[in-house]
């Protein structure tokens, strides 16, 4: 009997993997990963409070398997938490969920895994895993293949995604008619669950200091220069944001682009988020790297749209990527995904994305 | 899968036999309240005043030093901030060591929050209090010391005689917490200079949720709870009459059988601990340097972390504990191992075996076969050692 250890958190989604890996007839192990300290915790949050683990342990009880409580707080707070801010800091918008996918969960566990033997490593992702290739969830309104550009290769032919073949109303079924009452209907996790009362900036001031640059005084410029108002910190501020920003320009403005060098946050209107290209670093590959002149999907965000774009350059760190047609709000620091059909080929960091227009001057 | 092994009876044990049928009349027709006048109160009443009596003669105390209480820490904390709160007028600061036990330390936590000052001495590499250091704590400012008997991770024994009389000289109370001592070194309250000892009852066959503080006569001890008079005040609350019992039962057998069951403990443990550094000549038995109590193994190997050998062992039925479990069951690094010293990685890489009434050789020769399998394997993918 193969064994599979499973990614706990103590939500719907993990407790119905294991439920229905225990089904099929694997030796599971469920362990629940301890990412922050639990001393400050805000309550009543659906991830990583200390109910989580609690509700995780309970579940594997029900289900008659063992459970474990992983203590990898110093390694996330290294690779996932310290990243994000410095991402911030750096005038860009990171997306801890990738990295704690790459890092926390299938390289930190997956050694845990190697510990116990464990054949299997499993979450509760919805994207799927067939032949050692990965795909999109079946439910487009949940799937997360977004974030998982970032495996092994040697780990993806290890995972299992029991879940990505339902849809989530499917697995909340599966979780009731399972008698996991304890989890069927928790509410979904929607925050990152390091910033659980959505407050990014307290993160990066206590990482980095009140004093980070990132979160001083600066001016909002026009992409012609011109200083329209003052803003408190650009770390607070994203492409593609339009809360927050100065008015009295006839039509809304977004923010364009962050400046670190000048601290400055650039706004414009609507058309000036617009991008056909994206230069990527950071690339990870799950099928053979493809080469200049292939036509692929791309996907800038995870709630974006994948649309047709040509890769015109990649070497072993950079990708150029051009959209068919231009796309909004591409943001550095976010992940840039390439698709064959619903299949995850690979992606990359979001390093440049120039403007598809001249800026208007307003 | 072979029958489990429990090598962590310093984290609890099971209920002993004779514990439980001492205490079962009081779950059954024997339920009254200790203070109630009539047949039923004095039934209880009698029952709690001779397991008061027995546990007293078990430790060489008197019936009237011995205050009830919900176990080990509840004890600690009496004792810490009992004594403290009695005299800090006078003497503000308490002295201690950095192995002690949370229980202990989070007590000197409020102290210190309430306006108190806290002294901590020197523990050597080998896990033993340093003399000279202890003696240096002892101003005249000092209301208490504590120090542990026996270390809960890694066993080691202090000279409680010798550190108990140096505090006396000086005019300081001495604390010992004697959960992990009970039943391993001999305990006589009546030569043993201390004025204050914690124990536990689950961690020698009795039930969770008793234990006693032994407060020597004329000690100060300001009480934390506030009621009625029970147990002469130190204690309000209506007293748990079936545990008490059943503690003074299980202190009894720990105390008669102490002599066998220790030397019997400590040739399994020796034996474990040879073969286990045969097979892996590069292990570091922590505290093996000093007096170490019978029944405790701690044991880092290099190139291994204890969060993955606790999972793989009790995958394989056997367990056993590191460090100290957190509210979410997760592993901190041992404070006990970073205050004597241990290096980082061999401080995240310690398992704790301890044995006790369920430990037979059997155990120890599969453990002995296992562990040393586990470590190969945990150092083969840690890339230490070429495969």
């Amino acid at each position: 009997m193969s064994r599979v250890l499973v990614a706990m958190s103590g939500g719907v989604d993990s407790s119905v993997a294991a439920a229905l890996l225990v089904e099929q007839g694997y030796d599971v192990v469920g362990a629940t990963m301890k990412l922050t300290c639990h001393g400050d915790e805000l309550p009543d949050r659906p991830c990583c409070s200390l109910d989580s683990v609690n509700d995780a342990r309970r579940v594997c009880d029900q289900l008659g398997i063992p459970h474990y409580v992983l203590n990898l707080e110093k390694a996330f707070g290294r690779d996932v938490m310290d990243d994000f801010a410095r991402e911030y800091s750096r005038g860009r918008t990171p997306i801890p969920c990738v990295r704690c996918n790459t890092f926390t969960k299938f390289r930190d566990l997956v050694a845990k895994a190697d510990a116990i033997d464990a054949t299997f490593v499993a979450t509760g992702h919805y994207a799927r895993v067939l032949d050692g290739r990965l795909y999109r969830g079946l439910d487009p309104a949940k799937d997360q293949s977004y974030f998982l550009w970032g495996l092994r290769r040697d780990v993806l032919s290890r995972l299992l995604l029991p879940v990505g073949a339902l849809s989530k109303a499917e697995t909340r079924q599966r979780a009731a008619q399972l008698g996991l009452d304890l989890v069927a209907n928790k509410a979904e996790s929607q925050d990152i669950c390091f910033v659980p009362d959505g407050d990014h900036v307290r993160v990066i001031a206590q990482r980095l200091g009140p004093d980070d640059p990132s979160l001083q005084p600066g001016p909002f410029v026009l992409a012609n220069g011109r200083v329209v108002g003052h803003h408190d910190g650009f770390a607070r501020f994203t492409v593609g944001q339009r809360r927050g920003l100065p008015g009295g320009f006839g039509e809304a403005m977004f923010v364009v682009a962050i400046e670190p060098e000048r601290g400055a946050v650039v706004i414009g209107p609507r058309q000036a988020l617009l991008g056909k290209t994206v230069f990527a670093s950071e690339l990870n590959w799950l099928e053979a790297p493809p080469a200049p002149g292939d036509g692929v999907l791309g996907q800038v965000r995870h709630r974006a749209v994948a649309t047709s774009a040509t890769v015109i350059s990649v070497s072993a760190d950079r990708l150029e990527l051009a959209f068919t047609d231009a796309v909004s709000a591409i943001s550095p620091g976010q992940s840039i995904v390439l698709y064959g059909g619903s299949q995850v080929l690979g992606g990359g960091t979001i390093d440049r994305a120039p403007r598809a227009l001249p800026v208007a001057a307003a | 899968m072979p029958d489990p092994i429990y090598l962590d009876h310093s984290a609890t044990t099971p209920i002993r036999s004779e514990v439980l049928e001492a205490m079962l009349p009081f779950f059954g027709p024997r339920f009254g309240n200790p203070s109630s006048t009539h047949r039923w109160g004095r039934e209880a009443r009698v029952a709690l005043d001779e397991a008061r009596e027995r546990l007293a003669r078990a430790l060489g105390a008197s019936a009237d030093e011995i205050c009830f209480t919900s176990g080990g820490t509840e004890s600690d904390n009496l004792a810490l901030l009992g004594a403290w709160r009695a005299l800090r007028k006078s003497r503000p600061a308490v002295v201690s060591t950095p192995i002690e036990h949370k229980a202990v330390l989070a007590a000197i936590h409020e102290i210190e929050a309430e306006g108190g000052t806290a002294r901590f001495v020197d523990v050597g590499t080998d896990g033993r209090v340093n003399p000279a250091s202890f003696t240096a704590a002892l101003s005249d400012d000092v209301a208490l010391c504590s120090v542990m008997w026996v270390n809960n991770e890694i066993g080691t024994v202090q000279d409680i005689a010798a550190l108990a009389g140096t505090a006396k000289s000086r005019g300081a109370l001495f604390h010992t917490d004697g959960v992990q001592a009970l039943g391993k070194v001999a305990i006589d309250l009546k030569s043993a200079p201390v004025d204050y000892l914690s124990i536990s009852g689950h961690k020698v066959g009795a039930p969770k949720g008793i234990g006693a503080l032994f407060v020597r006569r004329g000690a100060p001890i300001t009480p934390l709870l506030y009621g009625g008079s029970q147990d002469r005040g130190r204690r309000p609350g209506t007293e748990n009459v079936a545990m008490s019992v059943g503690l003074a039962r299980a202190v009894e057998l720990a105390v008669t059988e102490r002599e066998t069951e220790s030397a019997r403990l400590e040739r399994l443990r020796d034996a474990l601990e040879a073969a286990l550094l045969a097979k892996i000549p590069d292990a570091v038995v922590h505290g093996s340097g000093a007096p170490r109590a019978p029944h405790i193994l701690n044991i880092s190997v290099p190139g291994t972390d204890s969060e993955s050998m606790l999972m793989a062992l009790d995958l394989q039925g056997v367990a056993c504990s590191a460090g100290s479990a957190c509210q979410s069951g997760s592993i901190d690094p041992s404070h006990v191992l970073t205050a004597i010293r241990v290096p980082h990685e061999l401080a995240t890489a310690s398992v704790r075996f301890s044995l006790g009434s369920l430990s037979t050789d059997a155990h120890v020769t599969r453990v002995a076969e296992l562990f040393p399998a586990l470590i190969a394997k945990a150092r083969r993918l840690s890339g230490l050692v070429a495969d």
